[in-house]
């Protein structure tokens, strides 16, 4: 255990507040675009409790997740955007409370 | 070789009938021919094999059991898959298919018009298979499937003609009151088991006076359930009408089914269960009493049939009133000596009456006939020896089972001296229906309107059976005669023992001579009225008409059931349908679908489609369990 460096609190604060940045922008914000904006910010809140207890247990288990979590949320950036793309194309507007239905 | 042949007698009938069943095509009738009558008469055969096998031992050793398998085991209930060979089941064997291989010979010829060729021969070998096993039965459960495979055979056959509503209704009602029989029998075997603990023939019999005890109530009750059964089975009030309108079968299969073998199937059954009987003396008189009832009411009943098969029905239920008669007064020797002479003469008068009804294509109707002796002479001479059988003229066979079933009767007590008169005023009643068909159909002028076409002479496939049954009907009963020899109640003695009390030589010759009188009045009476054409008799019908139209109806018994069993039946099922149907069955299923859909519809509002509102109910609802899990920790 490293004691030198940032402490395991200032990460999960960070962390905390970040998911909570990330969950209130996908309750709240309308635009799919913020709503994905906000997952992602979700996700990231996630990888820095992982990086952060990665190097509180001195161990690179937390820090390969991180970056297992950040391919897997690449992966759905791109769904996402194209979702986006293909909404904007059908000419409807960018408001997921007005996208109820699968049927366009 | 007892252990063997009994099988084999009983498989051959049924190979038959599982041949003809699945022959992939309708078989070639020389085929069916071959199948069905070689099967019969070869199990005829071995039947003789065994009753000679059995001559030749004595007495006490004439009974075989053999176990196929253990049928069922339940605690210490065994039932075997069993047959019995003993002097009884082979008496009756000799009678089922030696009858039953001249009857099926016969049929050969009499079912040549018909299409249905194949399925006629294999529900007859079906029939003859499940009476051999209603017979060799070593134990209850076995008498009961047999009693039941018949009950199918006859169903089966009764409703041979089934484009014919009539006889599709025949039938049904046959089924339906057979199944009441069955049920008695059912119930019978439960208390059997309740308080035996066996159904096995010989061990029922050995421990039933321990068992059940002397007049005990569980006797009484077996003895009338097994005769709710035999009631049934055999026709007796209130449980007859479905035999006269089992007629509606072709008569080969009246002859062999409702005549010969299976409706005295009831008869054996009292006769097998004699240990029981004894046991159960209320039971035993009741027997007697309905069969009274029974044998003077048929017989009433048959004098005005116009039909010449429905007078054989009808004389076929009182003479198993005299059966009934005797075997409820333990005169099994003479119940089965006159079920065997009966089986004689009343196959021989319905193979004759089949005659003439082939000859006439189809028709039944007394009105129609008349004058017919010279024109069918093969029919003429069984109807004539099985007329002057049925009534009890000396020297033909029921004079002799008859009157031993009445002499005995009178010697039995009051109760015996009562059915006895009333048996005796049957044997008058036999006489005159029965010369009253003889006279209108082969005597007096040709009917209305002549014949036409005219009725064609049979070939001798059709006569022989019948001149050997009217052989046997004549010289059958030769084999008992009071006061001197008896054949069969010496054979039968060791199963059903012999009755205590005899009639003295003094009682015998008065009971002949007076119910002889009595028939020949009373031949003499049906010669005055029907000897002669319609006109006596149309004179007297009219006068008559209002007994006459009670026994048309026969004493009302069928309106009665439909009055009072059937229609209300039919109301309950009525109200049931529009009442307790819709609100229960189809009410229950309605609502369940109703409920369905109302609950997803009422819940469908969460499935929006917002994904704020899910994400904020996900959050939420792990808030909530988030709360809960810390408060529970604390």
């Amino acid at each position: 255990m490293s004691g030198s460096g940032v402490p395991l609190l200032a990460y999960l604060l960070v962390s905390g507040a970040m998911f909570l940045i990330g969950l209130l922008g996908v309750m709240i914000r309308r635009n799919p675009l913020m709503v994905l904006l906000a997952v992602e910010l979700m996700l990231n809140g996630a990888n820095v409790t992982l990086v952060g207890f990665s190097r509180f247990w001195d161990t690179t288990d937390g820090q390969t997740f991180a970056l297992v979590v950040m391919v897997v949320a690449a992966a759905e950036v791109v769904i996402g955007l194209g979702l986006v793309v293909a909404v904007y194309r059908q000419r409807l507007r960018l408001n997921i409370d007005e996208m109820t239905r699968l049927r366009g | 070789m007892l252990s063997v042949l009994p099988w084999i007698v009983l498989a051959l009938p049924l190979v038959a009938c599982i041949v003809l069943m699945l022959w992939p095509t309708e078989p070639d009738r020389r085929i069916t021919r071959v199948i069905a009558v070689g099967s019969v008469a070869a199990a005829f055969a071995l039947v003789i094999a065994i009753f000679v096998d059995l001559l030749g031992r004595d007495a006490e050793e004439r009974t075989e059991v053999t176990t196929l398998w253990e049928w069922a085991a339940v605690g210490d209930l065994e039932i075997n898959l069993a047959l019995q060979v003993d002097q009884l089941s082979t008496f009756m064997m000799l009678i089922i298919t030696g009858v039953g291989s001249l009857i099926i010979f016969y049929s050969m010829e009499y079912m040549e018009e018909d299409r249905d060729y194949r399925r006629y021969f294999a529900e007859m070998t079906f029939f003859v298979f499940s009476m051999l096993l209603l017979v060799l039965a070593a134990n209850y459960l076995f008498l009961i499937v047999g009693w039941a495979f018949v009950g199918l055979a006859s169903y089966l056959l009764i409703g041979y003609y089934y484009d014919r509503p009539s006889a599709v209704a025949a039938s049904k009602k046959a089924f339906v009151v057979n199944v009441i029989g069955d049920v008695g029998m059912v119930l019978a075997a439960f208390l059997l088991i309740r308080d035996l603990g066996t159904l096995e023939y010989t061990e029922v019999f050995a421990t039933a006076e321990g068992g059940l005890g002397d007049g005990s109530t569980s006797a009484e009750a077996v003895g009338f359930l097994l005769f709710v059964g035999a009631a049934a089975k055999s026709a007796q009030i209130p449980l007859h009408t479905w035999l006269p309108d089992a007629m509606e079968g072709p008569t080969p299969v009246s002859a062999l089914i409702h005549a010969a073998t299976m409706v005295t199937a009831g008869v054996y059954m009292v006769a097998r269960s004699n240990a029981l009987y004894e046991l159960a003396p209320y039971a035993a008189g009741t027997i007697a009493v309905v069969g009274a009832i029974t044998l003077f009411m048929a017989a009433t009943i048959a004098t005005v049939q116009d039909d010449i098969k429905r007078v054989l029905a009808w004389s076929t239920v009182s003479q198993i009133g005299y059966m009934m008669v005797a075997a409820g007064l333990g005169l099994y020797g003479a119940a089965m000596f006159h079920m065997m002479t009966h089986a004689f003469f009343k196959a021989c008068l319905f193979l004759s009456a089949g005659i003439v009804i082939h000859a006439m294509l189809g028709e039944q109707s007394l009105d129609r006939m008349g004058n017919l002796r010279g024109r069918l002479r093969a029919a003429f001479v069984g109807m004539l020896v099985g007329a002057l059988a049925i009534s009890g003229i000396p020297p033909f066979s029921g004079f002799f089972s008859k009157d031993e079933i009445l002499a005995y009767a009178l010697a039995q007590g009051t109760l015996g001296v009562i059915v006895g008169i009333v048996g005796i005023l049957g044997a008058g009643l036999t006489a005159f229906y029965m010369f009253r068909l003889v006279f209108r159909a082969f005597y007096g002028p040709d009917p209305d309107g002549g014949y036409n076409p005219e009725p064609h002479v049979t070939t001798w496939v059709m006569a022989a059976p019948v001149l050997i049954l009217a052989f046997l009907a004549t010289f059958a009963g030769w084999i008992q005669v009071p006061q001197g020899w008896k054949l069969v109640d010496d054979w039968l003695d060791p199963v059903v023992g012999t009755p205590d009390l005899k009639p003295s030589l003094g009682l015998e010759a008065a009971t002949s001579l007076v119910s002889v009188a009595l028939c020949v009045v009373a031949i003499g009476v049906a010669w005055w009225l029907f000897g002669h054409g319609s006109e006596r008799r149309l004179a007297h019908a009219k006068t008559l008409a209002r007994y006459r139209e009670v026994l048309h109806q026969g004493y009302y018994f069928d309106w009665a059931f439909e009055k009072f069993l059937i229609e209300p039946g039919r109301q309950v099922g009525a109200f049931l349908r529009d009442f307790m149907e819709p609100a229960a069955i189809q009410g229950s299923i309605r609502s369940t679908v109703v409920a369905t859909l109302e609950t997803a519809r009422g819940l469908s509002f969460l499935q929006a489609g917002l994904v704020r509102l899910y994400v904020f109910t996900m959050i939420a609802g792990l808030a909530i369990v988030g709360v809960i899990f810390i408060l529970v920790g604390t």
